[in-house]
């Protein structure tokens, strides 16, 4: 069996067009579940019992199952429920041809996310010793003060590895957006693959392409972390 | 009249901590807490910052009077702005210079500008004697400094009385001098007021204008400290201090 290089080149050319897709995909996900993921931490730490229990179960629900279940079930559903409420409202849209389904891969993949990202955000705020929050108010400091100087801070550091862990797998992750015909990187690598039947090459390209997104992403939070993480070196 | 703390209260659980606690504190004064452990005096120093949330009590501090089983969130804040606090173990914040951990309480907590905030919090860390620590984080500080820091913090909010739990209790041996002489200094040459929950009884009987002795949550004795080291009137004071102190204490029962 002999590779077509000069199809790998051309294709993997054509494959970075499906890169600010995956990566939009990735970035609005994370941006959006941020604070909702934070909200849901602290309600399971602090929040009411029904709130606390709330978020327990969500997490549960979103990690007990797979997440190609989750697409395709949104996917068939979402579309058909907002129709349902634009006929309602007696507006005259069509919903099958307004809405990108790229809008319903970031519903899909933000309310996936914010799952995880609770998890991290409540062990990384478990991780600052209580006595901090007790020496900000004892300072004057009011309650939000005090988090928003100090416990979200050092609590961040603690989790960046974490949410490198999570962007990583995200950018992996939407390779599933192209059952909800997104363009991602993965869905241009299909289409080329199966116009010449040149699988082994695009899916080749598709592999290395996947490999420098998280290569790059990991490089630039572990220079994150060192950056915020100054605080932790010990004395020489 | 600065400070005038009557019938705290508090149970953890079934468990009750305080009963019934009560205390004058003059402007001032060096009041030192003694007592075994588990016998409320923590508790009660954290009711008084609203660390810890009393059963019962009521906390005259000049003019203001605060029910300390139910306290407003401005009532909260007013107390908490008037007094400073330094832990047993230093907590200080982890991702602030030695520095920063001085200023934030006036920069974020007053609204003080920068250049404020950092002469006062300079000339606190100056008064500790870690003026050339300022740029150095916790991690870079011994425990001796850390807890200096601590107290610098505690220092540069100008409060009319500082809280002081255990301050050397976390301290390795050598390192426990220090501390205590900044204390020390501070008591005698600013004479701020202090109320101060310690096992060091040097330090107590040099430096405390009033002494009191707790066990299971009630003050069972209290007076000068010449009065509580060399004529304790109840016994279980007399066994408390023959227990921390067997060389230096002879019970004066014995002597006569």
């Amino acid at each position: 069996m002999v590779l077509d290089v000069s199809f790998m080149k051309e294709t993997f050319g054509t494959l970075w067009t499906g890169v600010p897709v995956t990566l939009s995909l990735t970035f609005l996900s994370l941006v959006l579940a941020a604070p909702a993921a934070f909200y849901a931490a602290v309600l399971r730490l602090h929040g009411a019992r029904w709130g606390a229990g709330a978020v327990r179960w969500y997490v549960s629900f979103v990690r007990g199952t797979p997440i190609i279940l989750q697409i395709l079930l949104l996917y068939s559903l979402l579309p058909s429920v907002l129709n349902a409420l634009v006929q309602a409202a007696g507006l005259p849209i069509n919903i099958f041809e307004a809405v990108d389904p790229f809008w319903y891969a970031v519903v899909v993949f933000t309310l996936n996310t914010i799952a995880l990202l609770s998890e991290v955000f409540r062990s990384a705020l478990l991780a600052i010793p209580s006595g901090q929050r007790e020496a900000g108010l004892s300072i004057g400091l009011t309650e939000v003060q005090t988090y928003v100087h100090i416990i979200i801070p050092q609590a961040l550091t603690v989790a960046l590895p974490a949410i490198c862990n999570i962007t990583v797998n995200l950018v992996k992750g939407t390779s599933l957006a192209f059952l909800m015909t997104v363009k991602d990187v993965m869905a241009v690598g299909k289409v080329a693959a199966a116009y010449g039947y040149n699988y082994v090459e695009a899916y080749l390209d598709v592999f290395v392409l996947y490999l420098i997104l998280c290569t790059v992403i990991q490089i630039g939070y572990s220079l994150l972390e060192h950056r915020f993480g100054r605080f932790r070196q010990q004395a020489a | 009249m600065l400070l005038d703390i009557k019938h705290v209260r508090k149970s953890f659980g079934g468990n009750e901590v305080l009963k019934d606690v009560n205390m004058e504190i003059k402007q001032g004064d060096v009041v030192v807490i003694l007592g075994p452990s588990g016998s409320g005096k923590t508790t009660f120093l954290r009711c008084l910052n609203f660390l810890e949330h009393a059963d019962g009590g009521e906390l005259d501090f000049d003019e203001l009077k605060i029910d300390l089983s139910s306290p407003s969130q401005k009532e909260v804040r007013s107390i908490r702005k008037r007094t400073a606090f330094v832990f047993q173990n230093y907590n200080l914040f982890a991702n602030k210079t030695a520095l920063e951990n001085v200023t934030l309480g006036l920069t974020v907590g007053r609204g003080i500008s920068r250049e404020e905030a950092r002469e006062r919090g300079l000339a606190a860390l100056r008064k500790v004697g870690l003026e050339d620590r300022a740029d150095f984080y916790p991690s870079q500080l011994s425990g001796g400094q850390q807890q200096r820091v601590g107290i610098a913090r505690a220092v540069a909010v100008q409060p009319e009385v500082i809280l002081f739990d255990e301050p050397t209790s976390a301290l390795d041996p050598e390192l426990v001098g220090d501390v205590l002489q900044v204390m020390k200094k501070l008591a005698q040459e600013a004479g701020t007021t202090m109320i101060v929950v310690t096992h060091e009884m040097k330090f107590a009987r040099e430096v405390a204008s009033h002494v009191i002795f707790m066990a299971d949550g009630v003050i069972v004795e209290e007076g000068s400290a010449e009065d509580i080291f060399t004529r304790p009137r109840e016994e279980r004071t007399r066994t408390f201090l023959q227990r921390i102190l067997p060389e230096e204490y002879v019970d004066p029962a014995i002597r006569i």
